[in-house]
């Protein structure tokens, strides 16, 4: 099994280390990631929702769709675990 | 070479650990160490996405702190001082998928647990091969 | 109401599935009258987008009026929406199905059940219908976890199976998640349209690289793909007989149609074929699967095993199709995902008949049985018949593109694989056919021994007819697979092709 582990290791571990040459830098302000989709949600974000925080509004309003899966998920676990761990007590019905 | 490593040390940080987390999953036999393993390795992945969305030059949290009924409509908030905050928003989705499905995991260990009566990996594996389960 | 069918077929069965624990709370009957009246609802939300998709081509729907890439859309077009039909109407069967067999299997866990049942429903569907790659991930761990939950309650090596599948399910939704995050560094952008028109100036750059591997294991993880597949026999076979109905047509075939659009919407074809060899590898990698699983269900003396194997065997077809990345290879696995949901459906639901019968499903023990369930075995052969590729059943009509997909590329070691294959599906299914059929429970001493009547024993009404309209499914998709052909698959293959 260990020897399963470390050829894992190793595969992935190379795998992220050839990648991460080509990476923008750390804290690059002119990065792909930091210049074309969210320099909109700092702009407009308050003349848009009213929300001086910005996280809240792009959770909330721009990407509420995930919130709303993010609680599903929570839901979901909740019904597992009583799914999976209710035991039924003598002398009650279900 | 070492500019290499130093520009972007916070890649190298979030490498080693989810390795450490996916060594944890595989290499170790007990199962509430690879269900540690498994939060080691989300936490890696989150610390990833966290980590982009920095910006250098004094950018600050993604709080317009002032006064936001005077600023709504007239202000202009300059992009380059706020950090992006898109990648906080996909984290927080992923904290909590990843705090349920620990939940979850461990509600499946109580369930082995009842069965087996030991989390060890070998001896559940023996007993399944003696019982033929 | 039509223009927001998009929406309705996540939001009514997510709302539902809110409701149900308290109206199961308050009064157990009303549960499962209530499941199946929700579950139509998705099913006409389905055939009427593939109407209109059919009739003015592809379309979006964005949610909450933000257009993309700052908010989320719904990107639907021809692959979404077959693979949405037959997610409603295969969850609609299986429900229908699902009122005895978890009345005898679980009988106090009826409404955590249900309400587990629709949120998984809304997990696949949710994964489908989406064009937002964060998005996928989200409803992907809603579909997971509820399958994980609902998985861990079968008979007794369930918890086992199901902590396994976890391990490796979640490594594979970080490993897919590690991807997209790898994508928006360098794109700036998680909308699917949006990063395939953004990347092909990017391609020999080595993060894109990275990130298209990661997706592409992870999903391979969640798809059961050889050999990341061991969490696959055990995981179905001890799951409860609806739970495995419902699973084992969907949540890999999903999983498949994930990376279709990973690998020919998200990048272009040409990245995976030549930049790097992906789609090479996954040739290969899916004739072992298709071998090997094949081999390891002719071992099996379980029912519910053999099957799960089948599954393995199946998904490599799906692969190899996808793999071979030509016009017949891609209809080919399409078609198959088509096939695969009726027939799976099928076979699954037969199996959770028998266990309902007979308590446990051991094949040695099948003996007489075609004589006690003659409409339940029936149904069986029809779905061994599509498994082996016997016309006029739909199996026969993916197996034939596969093929021709295989010569087009010209690599007969893949057309042998495929007939070497059907062979081995010939061995374990008709095995189970002969012993129900042939082999009588009396031993053979003195002929004057008074002949037993065996009475017809079936199974009731609510599980046999949902079996009857699989296999009917299967019989008229293959009869139509032509038009289905001419009017929906063709238009999924990616120009150039």
């Amino acid at each position: 099994m260990k020897t399963i582990a470390i050829l894992i290791i190793v595969l992935t571990g190379g795998l992220l280390i050839y990648g991460v040459e080509d990476m923008p830098d750390w804290g690059d302000p002119n990065s792909p990631a930091n210049a074309y989709v969210s320099p909109e949600y700092i702009k407009d974000s308050l003349k848009k929702t009213a929300t001086p925080n910005m996280v809240t509004a792009v959770l909330a309003d721009y990407r509420g769709y995930d919130t709303m899966g993010e609680t599903t998920v929570i839901f979901t676990a909740g019904i597992g675990c009583i799914l999976m761990l209710r035991k039924k007590r003598k002398g009650e019905g279900a | 070479m070492l500019e290499y490593i130093v520009s972007k040390y916070n890649f190298w940080a979030y490498v080693i650990l989810l390795l450490i987390g996916l060594y944890a999953m595989v290499g170790k036999k007990n199962l509430v160490k690879k269900l540690i393993g498994m939060n080691i390795f989300q936490s890696a992945v989150i610390l990833f996405y966290v980590s982009i969305g920095v910006k250098k030059g004094g950018a600050t949290v993604p709080i317009f702190l002032g006064d936001a009924h005077a600023a709504h409509g007239h202000a202009v908030i300059d992009a380059a001082s706020y950090i992006n905050p898109l990648p906080h928003v996909l984290m927080l989705t992923a904290i909590v998928v990843s705090i349920a499905t620990t939940g979850v995991a461990l509600a499946v260990l109580i369930l082995i647990f009842r069965r087996y009566k030991t989390l060890e990996l070998d001896e559940i594996m023996k007993i399944r091969k003696d019982t033929g389960v | 109401m039509a223009t927001h069918f998009p929406a309705l077929l996540i939001v009514i069965p997510l709302i539902s599935a809110l409701f149900v624990p308290v109206i199961g709370w308050w009064k157990k009957g009303l549960c499962y009258p209530l499941v199946v009246a929700v579950l139509v609802v998705p099913l006409i939300s389905a055939l009427g987008i593939l109407n209109r998709v059919i009739e003015s081509g592809p379309f979006s729907y964005y949610l909450g009026g933000w257009a993309p890439p700052w908010g989320i859309e719904y990107a639907l077009d021809y692959l979404n929406a077959f693979v949405l039909v037959i997610i409603t109407a295969i969850s609609l069967i299986v429900s229908i199905y699902s009122k005895k067999s978890v009345e005898k299997e679980l009988p106090e866990k009826v409404v955590p059940f249900y309400t587990l049942f629709l949120l998984l429903v809304t997990g696949l569907l949710g994964i489908v219908v989406t064009g937002d790659l964060f998005n996928v991930f989200v409803f992907l761990e809603i579909a997971s976890l509820s399958c994980y939950a609902l998985m861990a309650i079968g008979r007794d090596g369930a918890p086992f199976a199901t902590y396994r599948y976890i391990m490796m399910g979640t490594v594979g939704a970080s490993f897919y998640l590690l991807g997209v995050g790898y994508l928006y560094i360098v794109t700036g952008s998680l909308n699917m349209a949006d990063v395939s028109k953004l990347l092909p100036p990017l391609y020999d750059s080595k993060v894109v690289l990275t990130a298209g591997i990661f997706m592409i294991v992870g999903i391979g993880l969640k798809m059961a793909l050889y050999p990341l597949h061991a969490w696959a026999p055990n995981a179905y076979a001890d799951a409860p007989s609806a739970v495995s109905g419902l699973v084992a047509p969907l949540m890999t075939k999903v999983a498949a149609y994930m990376m279709i659009r990973v690998m020919f919407t998200v990048f272009k074809p040409v990245f995976f074929i030549e930049i790097i060899p992906v789609a090479t590898i996954l040739t290969w990698l899916a004739a072992v699967a298709v071998i090997l699983g094949s081999i390891y269900a002719i071992a099996q003396t379980d029912l519910k095993k053999m099957l799960s194997y089948s599954v393995v065997a199946q998904i490599g077809y799906i692969a190899l199709g996808i793999g071979l990345a030509n016009k017949s290879g891609l209809t080919g696995a399409v078609l198959h995902i088509l096939n695969e949901a009726f027939t799976k459906g099928c076979v699954f639901l037969v199996a959770g008949a028998i266990v309902y019968k007979m308590g446990a499903c051991n094949i040695n023990e099948f003996k007489d049985l075609y004589r006690k369930m003659p409409f339940t075995m029936s149904a069986f052969l029809i779905g061994a018949f599509s498994m082996v590729g016997i016309p006029p059943t739909c199996g026969f009509f993916s197996k034939i593109y596969l093929i021709m997909g295989a010569i087009a590329a010209d690599k007969w070691i893949f057309v042998a694989v495929l007939l070497f294959s059907s062979i081995l599906n010939v061995i374990y299914f008709f095995r189970v056919i002969q012993i129900a059929t042939f082999e009588t429970p009396m031993p053979d001493y003195g002929r004057d021994k008074a002949y037993e009547a065996v009475y017809m024993d079936e199974v009731p009404l609510s599980m046999l007819i949902p079996i009857q309209i699989m296999a009917a499914g299967i019989l008229l998709s293959g009869i139509f697979s032509s038009k289905i052909i001419s009017t929906v698959i063709q238009f999924v293959i990616p120009v150039g092709f």
